[in-house]
C-alpha cells in the first residue's frame, strides 16, 4: 500500500496533466476566436485551480507560473493585450512549460530550460506597454512533444455499486461450488475451488479498496461549517480533527454525511454554553468540538465530543414519562446508558420537554435510523458539565459483513456480528421466569431472554410470555444482541459459524416486515433470513 | 417450458387472442395471461418465513433471486382436492414467476401448467354474479371457455391488493 502522501501527488499529477490538456485545447480555440470571452474564462478557471492545488501540495513553480499565466490572460480578458502575434507564441510557450513542471514534478534535478521564457511572461504583464508589442525574446523549443495519457481514471461511484453487488453474486456462487466440491469429493474441483477462492477474494478486496476515501474528504468540509453556526449562534469554538487518513467506504461516508452534520449543528446550538456561562463554571472561555476517527478491526469510529453542558438526565426521564414510554416509578430505577437510550426512540425526538431544557434529541432518531441502515451502531456518553459524545461505530465496508449463523425450527438465520456481544450456553434452570419475561444472570446483568421459536411463530402483536415449559432440551443456546444499550438474548435451537455474508434487500411483497434485514444465500444454496436486531429489541422494548 | 419460446408465441397471438397459462387450483382450471408469467420452473426448496400471512409458503432462490412463494388455494380459500395416492410420498410442484409492476412473486401450482390460445370473443367478461358477490375485489378478469372446459381468467394485478400488500407488515 502506498502512502497517503504519494496517493495525493499521484492524483494531483494527473489532475494537472488533464487540466493542461484542457489548456492546450482551449488556447487552440482561442487563437481561432480570439475574442470568445467563454474560451477566456474557462482558461482562467482551469489556471486558477491548477495553482491552488500546486499552492496546496507545495509544488511553487507551478503555481507560480500558473499566477504569471492567470495574470496575462486577465490583460487579454480586460481588451489590454490582444491574444495574437508573440504574445500568443509566449502564452503558448509558458502552458508548454507548465506541463513540463507538472510532468518533471518527481524530478529533483530537473530545471527550466529557457529561462527567456518566464522573462517574456514577465515582459507581456508589464505595466506602461499599452497596446504595443512588448520586446519579446526568441525562446529555444524544449518541447519535443511526447504525448502521455493520464494515469488515473475517473470512475462514477454507480460503476463501483454495480461492480460490488457482482463481486457479491460472485462470492455467494464461489460458496456454493466449495460446498459442492467437498460433497462430491472431487480433489480437481478442490484444488480449483480453493483457486477460485483466493482470487474471489482479492477481486473483492481490490472492489472495496477502490471504494475507499480518507474520512478527512468529509472531516475538512466542518471547520467552515462550525464556524458558521459558531458565529451564527455567538460562541467561540474551536474544532479539533483527529485521524482524517482513516479509510471508509464512500458509500457510507456519504449516509452518514448528515447525520454527523446534524450531530454538530445540536453540539454547537445546544450543547456548548455561552461564553459568559462558561466562565461562570470555570470552563474556558472557548468550546471545544473534537472530531476524531480510528480503526478498530473491521470498523470505523467516528466520534463526535464536545464539551459542553451535558445532557440533562432528569429532564430526559421526564419525557420518557410523559411521552408514556415508562410508568414514572420504572424510569427511576433505569441506569443512566437506558435514559439516554430513549433519546434515539421514533417519536421520542419530539418531546418539547427536551427540546426546552437540552435542545437534544431533535430528530436523533433519524441520525439512528441512517447509521442502522448500514449495519453501523450509535452509542452517547454524557456527563453534567463536561459535554456529550456520541460514537458512532461503522463498518468499513458495505458489502459483505460478519455474521452468525443459526438454526431456528429447520430455517437459517443469521445476526450481523455488529449487533451480537456474546454467545452463552444456559441451563434452564439458569432462566428464571419475572412476570411474563425469561431473565437470565449473564455477567452480573439481568437479561431478558427471548425464545425465538416462539417469537417467530407468535403472529399477534404481543410479545409471547416467556415460559420454560416450551424450551426444549436442558442447555439453552443463547445470542446475546446488543442495541442502543440495551441487551438481549435470542434462544436459538441451533448454533452454527461465524461467517462473512453478502446481505441482499428482501423484494416487495415481503419487503416491509420489520423484523428481516435481508436475506443471503449460503454456501449450500440455502436462502438464510437475516435477522434485524434493532427491530426484534424494539418489538420487546415496547411490547412487554 | 422455454423462456424464449414463450415470447415467441406471445408474438404471434398479440392481436386477436389471449395467450394463457392454465393451471388447477382444487378441481377448477385457472389461467393467466402470459405476459404477466415470467417464466415456469420446478419449485425450488422454500425457506419458510415467518410472521407472514399463511399464503406465504416463504422465500426460494430462483436464479439468484429470492422472491416470495405464493399459494394460491390457500388465498382464495380453495380446499386442495385429495391427494391422489401415489408411488413417492411427495410429489413436485411447479412454481409460476410472475411479473407485478413493482415486484416479482412465485405462485405454486401442483400440476404441470399448460399454455393455451383463447380468441378474446371466448372470454366472458366477470359475470355480474361474481361482482354482485364482491369477492375479493374482482381479480377474476373473465371465464374462458374451451369446448367444455372453463378457465377462470385472474387478474394477477388484483390477486395482492395494495391493502394486502402492505398488511404484509409484521
Amino acid at each position: 500500500m502506498k502512502s497517503r502522501e504519494q496517493e495525493y501527488k499521484e492524483i494531483f499529477i494527473a489532475e494537472a496533466l488533464e487540466y493542461f490538456d484542457a489548456l492546450n485545447r482551449h488556447l487552440s480555440n482561442l487563437e481561432k476566436t480570439p475574442e470568445d470571452d467563454q474560451i477566456l474564462a474557462e482558461i482562467f478557471r482551469l489556471l486558477h485551480n491548477l495553482k491552488a492545488n500546486a499552492k496546496a501540495i507545495g509544488y511553487l513553480q507551478i503555481s507560480d507560473l500558473s499566477h504569471k499565466l492567470e495574470t496575462a490572460f486577465e490583460l487579454v480578458r480586460k481588451h489590454e493585450l490582444a491574444f495574437r502575434n508573440e504574445v500568443a507564441t509566449v502564452l503558448f510557450d509558458g502552458v508548454d512549460l507548465l506541463g513540463e513542471l507538472i510532468s518533471n514534478v518527481d524530478d529533483p534535478d530537473f530545471k527550466i530550460s529557457d529561462e527567456n521564457l518566464i522573462r517574456n511572461l514577465e515582459a507581456i504583464v508589464s505595466p506602461g506597454l499599452g497596446t504595443s508589442v512588448p520586446e519579446v525574446t526568441k525562446v529555444a523549443k524544449f518541447n519535443d512533444r511526447n504525448i502521455s495519457l493520464s494515469d488515473l481514471v475517473y470512475i462514477q461511484i454507480k460503476k463501483l455499486d454495480h461492480l460490488l453487488n457482482l463481486v457479491g453474486e460472485l462470492i455467494i456462487d464461489r460458496d456454493r461450488i466449495i460446498s459442492l466440491s467437498k460433497d462430491l469429493n472431487s480433489d480437481e474441483l478442490k484444488v480449483v475451488s480453493s483457486h477460485l477462492y483466493r482470487i474471489t477474494e482479492e477481486i473483492q478486496f481490490s472492489v472495496m479498496d477502490a471504494r475507499l476515501v480518507n474520512v478527512g474528504s468529509l472531516f475538512n468540509k466542518f471547520p467552515r461549517i462550525v464556524r458558521d453556526i459558531a458565529q451564527a449562534e455567538q460562541k467561540e469554538i474551536q474544532l479539533e480533527i483527529i485521524g482524517q487518513d482513516i479509510q471508509i467506504d464512500r458509500n457510507i461516508l456519504q449516509i452518514i454525511t448528515d447525520s454527523l452534520l446534524h450531530l454538530v449543528r445540536n453540539a454547537i446550538s445546544h450543547g456548548i454554553e455561552k461564553g459568559a456561562e462558561r466562565l461562570k463554571k470555570n470552563k474556558s472561555l472557548q468550546g471545544t468540538l473534537t472530531l476524531s476517527a480510528q480503526s478498530d478491526r473491521d470498523n470505523v469510529l467516528i466520534r463526535l465530543a464536545d464539551d459542553g453542558k451535558g445532557i440533562d438526565l432528569p429532564a430526559v426521564k421526564k419525557a420518557i414519562v410523559a411521552r408514556k414510554f415508562l410508568p414514572k416509578d420504572a424510569v427511576e430505577d433505569l441506569r443512566e446508558t437506558e435514559v439516554l437510550s430513549y433519546l434515539f426512540e421514533p417519536g421520542f425526538s419530539m418531546a418539547k420537554e427536551i427540546t426546552e431544557f437540552s435542545g437534544r434529541g431533535v430528530g436523533l432518531d433519524v441520525v439512528k435510523n441512517a447509521i442502522d441502515s448500514i449495519g453501523g451502531r450509535i452509542q452517547v456518553q454524557s456527563a453534567k458539565d463536561k459535554g456529550t459524545t456520541f460514537t458512532l461505530h461503522l463498518p468499513t465496508s458495505i458489502a459483505v459483513k460478519g455474521a452468525l449463523l443459526f438454526e431456528v425450527e429447520g430455517g437459517y438465520y443469521a445476526i450481523l456480528l455488529m449487533h451480537t456481544d456474546s454467545v452463552v450456553s444456559l441451563d434452564k434452570d439458569e432462566l428464571h421466569e419475572v412476570g411474563d419475561v425469561l431473565v437470565a444472570n449473564v455477567k452480573e446483568e439481568s437479561i431478558p431472554i427471548i425464545y425465538l421459536r416462539d417469537f417467530l411463530n407468535n403472529n399477534t402483536d404481543k410479545m409471547p410470555p416467556g415460559s420454560k415449559y416450551r424450551l426444549n432440551g436442558s442447555v439453552q443456546n443463547i445470542i446475546i444482541v446488543t442495541y442502543n444499550n440495551r441487551r438481549l438474548g435470542l434462544i436459538v435451537d441451533k448454533l452454527y459459524r461465524q461467517q462473512d455474508i453478502v446481505i441482499k434487500a428482501l423484494n416487495k411483497p415481503v419487503d416491509n416486515i420489520d423484523i428481516y434485514g435481508g436475506v443471503t444465500l449460503l454456501g449450500t444454496g440455502k436462502v438464510c433470513l437475516v435477522l434485524d436486531v434493532p427491530a426484534i429489541t424494539r418489538y420487546f422494548a415496547i411490547k412487554k | 417450458m422455454q423462456p424464449d419460446e414463450i415470447s415467441e408465441k406471445r408474438e404471434i397471438n398479440r392481436e386477436s387472442s389471449v395467450h394463457l397459462i392454465v393451471f388447477k387450483l382444487g378441481s377448477e382450471e385457472y389461467g393467466i395471461r402470459i405476459e404477466q408469467v415470467k417464466e415456469v420452473t420446478l419449485t425450488p426448496e422454500i425457506a419458510r418465513m415467518p410472521k407472514t400471512p399463511p399464503f406465504i409458503k416463504g422465500i426460494a432462490n430462483i436464479r439468484g433471486d429470492i422472491i416470495a412463494v405464493m399459494d394460491l388455494e390457500e388465498r382464495f380459500k380453495i380446499a386442495p382436492i385429495a391427494p391422489e395416492v401415489e408411488n413417492s410420498g411427495k410429489r413436485n410442484t411447479y412454481t409460476l414467476v410472475l411479473e407485478a409492476k413493482d415486484y416479482t412473486i412465485g405462485l405454486m401450482v401442483r400440476e404441470v401448467p399448460q399454455s393455451l390460445t383463447l380468441p378474446i370473443s371466448r372470454i366472458e367478461k366477470t359475470p355480474s354474479f361474481i361482482q354482485d358477490l364482491n369477492i375479493n375485489d374482482n381479480y377474476i378478469e373473465g371465464i374462458g371457455k374451451l369446448g367444455s372446459r372453463l378457465i377462470i381468467v385472474l387478474d394477477f394485478h388484483k390477486i395482492l391488493s395494495f391493502e394486502e400488500v402492505e398488511q404484509l407488515k409484521a
